[in-house]
């Protein structure tokens, strides 16, 4: 309810009648093979090595580049990309992955298990998300085309966490899984191939003539399906300057821009050079807190500021006006949506109470700092709203804004802060397990933990049916309503834009640059 | 008895040069109020300094108070310069912005000021130090630019002071070598020589002489320190290293409005004019100054 | 001469050795490392140990300090962190980029500057010589990056001239080079104008109230060829002096420059590498931005003794 009303309030008032393009899958213009396509993202890829890092900005090229076993499709399910099938023994023991065959390689080489078996290897060294693989006993080749993992107990929630696309388990030749992260050769079996890399500048990828497209597949569906690539080159263009890159489109230098601020899109949205593409929701943005440090290691005075909270407004000037509001921990309508528990703790910036639960806590005027970054506009501006509406109720909060990797440095110690912005963006979109993996175990997001969540994650990664964990999880929500380490401010969207001759884009967690082409 | 003599001359001397710098000191500021640009940078600076001394009793509203209904709304009669993506008063962020970068300016100038003149006076005074100072300062000075700042603010983190400390360093060598070549000008004139002749201490002859003597170059220079400095906080605000929000500095507005550029233009304009206005005014004063200061330049002018 | 270039190319190794020790103060003042950035922001503690070991960050700040020196020696400025491949590769394949930026904002500042100098002083006291001195003042008092932000407003978006950001190597393409270079070398030269005009007036009024111009007008010369062929001959020389520290101010400025126009130069590699505590490329690249301008400067000394018959005899 909350939902609709906001958005329909600021949002839909402000394109007003005009459409966004959504997620349409029948397109009737022929495709057209031929031309260059040129998109702009803000930040440089901290690496191309697609499995080390979790980069958003890495991400988006890596995943035209390489390819995994298993992948997320479009409705978050895994689904086999280099994999033919998955053969899982009843004891849920030994997972034989059988391969596609004649899956070529960039460097003309074919794919074989020897080269699943070193990614894999490289994946529990260096990988980005190298916990996945630890309860991976060990890593065989069984056939020409065929690889065995074996695990001492079972682990119900495995393909999930192998399909995950955070730090991708890319697969790559064995003799570049021999190197050191970032020292490897780019070669992927993705329909586009790595031709060079100008830090500050650009990527460009070519389109791979010898791609091999799957069969089992009608079109592209999530990471995976039968992917065609239409377009000579890609090339990425790192424009910092979100106001350079607006210009860039609009000119037409590039064709697509990655993330477009939204009163851009406002103007936009009657220019018939350009499609606007609206990718909602795309994240979490979350209010952290620090447990061991007073004055927020008192459950009453979290308590407090979650009631002031006017998130509302938070989300309306952190996103610039795209979001939605909802008071679960997975997107609503989603297979874990928790229904209403927390509701009537959430948005409803009710000073009296806040003062009354500071009173509680024996709050005395105490700094509250507000740890964000400068890096990540909603972060910031989130954390200058909040500050503000907890200063309202009688909060010492202050805001210290430092750059990101500042911010991820103090954030990993006890003392030094007391809140923190962060945005969630990969962790909601793979559901509970990955979400709620970053609120238990040694290092939880508010440092220290809550032995009944630390118990509710346990219980839910081993319980086997979707059901079961469908239970769980509603009980992982109403925990966190009790102790209120975090609070979910709300859910912001991604305003993505392309000239109107790019046809066949599908907003998705990345830009997809396979089945686009350019019209005439 | 001959001593004696030697200590009337020094008297006679230092007599004389007080009355003359008396006189100096009125002929300047005459010189100074007949000079066109000075006034006129003089009128526009002070207009600024005093809006921002003011500055909460002429901004309209709280320049931190954000107002969700009134985002990016373009200048209109109740927002004189529009207001920002967080609905905040931009007329207001602008007048409390140049309260922060003014001081900001102020703060370097002072500490660059006391800085240059300790180093300066050190190496210019104290031979066995000046090789070791200034080879120092030359490594400072090699860093072209701002590059120093920026690279200092960006690893100290962003906050004004830090942002003071960045272009502090900056900018002392600049100002330690014009002192110190004033210094090694004063020290050889007769005067001073006769008063380490006589055996003055040298805390007299640092400050009476060669320091009076050093200080209008070093005027003249901290007056371009002082715009130097707004439009370098306004460059490490750019770059996401300067004094950090939601308190406004002019950088900082300017920063947080290049994302609209062409959506909502005015954020950005009205700091960067307001910058403009502030460097123009101290522009024109240190012009005046160094007209009436420097022997040399003024023999230009007068050639003109 | 020899003996000139000699002495001052060894005067300027201390000034490098400086330089040097002022890089590590930065590396050991920024907080946080690299490993954040290397293994993802949710890396556990161990796998970033790991990597501060592979790395040798481990060690004590005096100890990596001793190596690098030890390297320097060598001629080896060492391995990014990030980047994957050498220091110097990584700083001399970006230097193209600001010293053309750099260059052209030189030569778009000089021209300007003195043809509106040279305006001004010659309509001395008439309203061109005030529109001059006034156009030169604001160029001298506006923030640059913001001439910038106007510049791409006006003349990529408003007007679609120039493309509004993106470098073009010259080899590549040239007439795109140079379109692709033309606002953001205008927006950084535009300070420096102010400077050379102003420069160039007051020089040229002292010139022309010489005898020897005043004999030349008095024999009746043309009075185009009194002003250029005396007058601003005699004129440029002062200028001259000051492209030593105005090249420095350029490539300061051009950090901001790159980053408004998205060009890949020295400067957003050196900033880029501070925020992501890539140390090698901080160190190296502040060492070899300050050695091209020591080297400028030296330059400049040298044309200048070359110039002015009364410095060469000085000397």
């Amino acid at each position: 309810m909350q939902r609709t009303f906001s958005r329909r309030k600021l949002f839909g008032a402000l394109f007003g009648a005009v459409t966004i393009i959504s997620v349409d899958v029948s397109v009737a213009n022929a495709q057209t093979a031929g031309g260059n396509l040129i998109v702009a993202q803000s930040s440089n890829p901290p690496s191309l090595d697609a499995m080390v890092t979790t980069s958003q900005a890495s991400r988006n090229i890596t995943m035209n580049i390489y390819e995994t076993l298993y992948g997320f499709s479009e409705d978050i399910r895994p689904i086999p990309i280099l994999a033919e099938d998955v053969e899982i023994s009843q004891d849920g023991l030994t997972y034989r992955f059988l391969l596609r065959q004649g899956v070529m390689f960039h460097n003309g080489k074919e794919m074989t298990a020897e080269d699943v078996k070193a990614s894999l290897d490289r994946y529990k060294q260096h990988g980005g998300t190298g916990t996945m693989l630890e309860p991976v006993k060990s890593i065989e080749v069984t056939g020409d085309y065929e690889v065995t993992l074996t695990f001492d107990e079972p682990s119900p929630t495995f393909l999930e966490a192998f399909a995950s696309p955070r730090a991708p388990a890319v697969i790559i030749p064995a003799e570049e899984a021999a190197k050191e992260p970032n020292e490897i050769e780019f070669i992927g079996t993705g329909p586009y191939k790595f031709v060079e890399y100008v830090p500050d500048s650009h990527v460009t990828l070519e389109r791979f003539e010898d791609y091999t497209p799957n069969e089992n597949f009608e079109g592209i569906d999530g990471f995976g399906g039968r992917k065609t690539a239409y377009l000579d080159t890609v090339t990425f263009r790192v424009i910092p300057e979100p106001g350079a890159a607006v210009a860039a489109l609009e000119t037409g230098e590039i064709q697509m821009l990655e993330q477009i601020p939204v009163p851009t899109a406002r103007r936009l949205a009657s220019n018939e050079n350009i499609k606007l593409y609206e990718n909602m929701p795309w994240a979490f943005l979350t209010f952290v807190f620090n447990m061991k440090e007073a004055p927020s290691d008192n459950p009453k005075f979290r308590e407090a500021v979650q009631v002031a909270l006017n998130n509302e407004e938070v989300m309306g000037i952190a996103t610039e006006g795209l979001f939605q509001l909802y008071h679960g921990w997975m997107y609503e309508g989603s297979p874990y949506d928790a229904g209403d528990i927390g509701q009537e703790y959430y948005n409803i910036a009710d000073s009296e109470r806040a003062k009354q639960l500071l009173a509680e806590a024996g709050y005395n005027n105490e700094p509250f700092s507000i740890l964000t970054d400068s890096n990540i506009p909603e972060h910031g501006k989130a954390a200058i709203v909040i500050a503000e509406q907890l200063q309202a109720v009688g909060i010492n909060a202050t805001v210290n804004q430092v750059d990101w990797p500042t911010a991820l440095n103090i954030r990993l110690q006890d003392s030094g802060w007391n809140g923190w912005t962060l945005m969630m963006g990969i962790e909601p979109y793979l559901g509970p397990v990955a979400l709620i993996s970053t609120l238990t175990g040694d290092q939880p997001h508010f440092r220290a933990t809550d032995d009944q969540l630390d118990q509710l994650y346990e219980e839910l990664i081993s319980t086997d049916s979707e059901e079961g964990r469908k239970e769980v999880f509603a009980r992982i929500q109403q925990r966190l309503y009790e102790f209120f380490g975090v609070v979910k401010l709300g859910e912001t969207g991604l305003m993505q834009a392309t000239r109107a001759n790019v046809e066949g884009f599908k907003p998705f967690r990345f830009p997809r640059v396979y089945d686009v082409w350019l019209a005439e | 008895m001959v001593a004696d003599t030697e200590i009337a001359d020094v008297r006679a001397i230092k007599r004389e040069l007080a009355k003359a710098r008396r006189r100096g000191w009125a002929r300047f500021m005459r010189r100074l109020a007949a000079h066109g640009s000075f006034k006129i940078g003089f009128a526009l600076f002070l207009m600024i300094v005093m809006l921002a001394l003011c500055a909460n009793f002429v901004a309209p509203y709280d320049p931190n108070k954000s107002d969700y209904r009134s985002i990016l709304m373009p200048p209109s009669l109740d927002h004189w310069f529009g207001t920002d993506g967080f609905g905040r008063d931009i007329f207001s962020r602008v007048i409390h912005g140049t309260r922060v970068s003014l001081g900001i300016g102020l703060a370097v100038v002072v500490a660059t000021g006391v800085l240059g003149i300790f180093f300066g006076l050190l190496a210019g005074y104290v031979r066995w130090l000046d090789n070791l100072l200034m080879r120092i300062m030359d490594g400072l000075m090699a860093f072209p630019g701002v590059l120093l700042a920026i690279a200092l603010a960006a690893a100290l983190g962003p906050s004004a002071l830090n942002a003071v400390i960045a272009l502090t360093i900056t900018f002392t060598p600049r100002t330690a070598r014009v002192v110190r070549s004033s210094v090694l000008v004063v020290r050889e004139l007769p005067y001073v020589e006769a008063a380490l002749a006589v055996g003055a201490g040298h805390g007299r002859i640092i400050f009476r002489y060669i320091l009076a003597n050093s200080l209008s170059p070093l005027i003249v220079q901290l007056t371009f320190v002082f715009a130097v400095s707004i439009l370098a906080e306004a460059i490490l605000s750019f770059l996401g290293v300067g004094p950090p929000p939601p308190a406004p500095s002019l950088g900082n507005i300017i920063a947080e409005g290049r994302n609209y550029l062409q959506d909502a233009g005015w954020i950005a304009l009205f700091p960067g004019l307001a910058i403009a206005a502030a460097v123009l005014g101290l522009n024109l004063m240190g012009d005046g100054l160094r007209d009436v200061t420097d022997p040399r330049m003024r023999s230009e002018r007068e050639a003109g | 001469m020899i003996y000139f270039l000699l002495r001052r190319l060894a005067s300027a190794l201390p000034v490098l050795f400086v330089v040097s020790l002022v890089s590590f103060v930065i590396i050991a003042i920024v907080p946080g490392d690299v490993t954040a950035e290397i293994a993802g922001s949710d890396s556990t503690e161990i796998q970033r140990a790991e990597i501060r070991e592979r790395l040798g960050l481990d060690r004590p700040l005096h100890e990596q300090a001793l190596r690098w020196y030890g390297r320097l020696l060598q001629g080896d400025l060492g391995q990014s962190f990030l980047l994957n491949r050498p220091v110097t590769e990584a700083v001399l394949e970006r230097l193209p980029v600001t010293l053309s930026l750099a260059g052209l904002a030189l030569v778009l500042a000089i021209v300007l500057g003195v043809l509106l100098g040279i305006l001004a002083a010659t309509k001395h006291g008439t309203w061109l010589d005030q529109g001059s001195m006034s156009l030169a003042l604001f160029g001298l008092s506006i923030p640059d990056f913001w001439f910038a932000l106007v510049l791409i407003s006006v003349f990529a978006v408003g007007l679609g001239w120039f493309p509004s950001g993106g470098y073009v190597p010259a080899s590549e393409n040239f007439w795109g080079w140079a379109k692709s270079m033309t606002l953001p070398a205008l927006a950084l030269a535009i300070t420096q104008m102010g400077v050379i005009a102003r420069m160039t007036r007051s020089a040229m009024l002292e010139v022309m109230s010489q005898d020897y111009i005043r004999t030349a007008k008095a024999k009746g010369m043309v009075r185009r060829t009194v002003i250029f062929k005396h007058a601003l001959r005699n004129a440029l020389i002062p200028i001259i002096t000051v492209i030593g520290v105005m090249t420095g101010v350029l490539l300061g400025g051009a950090v901001v420059i790159e980053s408004v126009f998205s060009l890949p130069g020295v400067g957003r590699l050196i900033i880029g590498a501070i925020q992501r505590r890539d140390y090698p490329i901080i160190q190296g690249g502040l060492l070899i931005t300050a050695a091209v301008f020591v080297f400028v400067n030296i330059m400049v000394d040298l044309a200048y003794g070359w110039l002015d018959p009364r410095v060469r005899h000085g000397r």
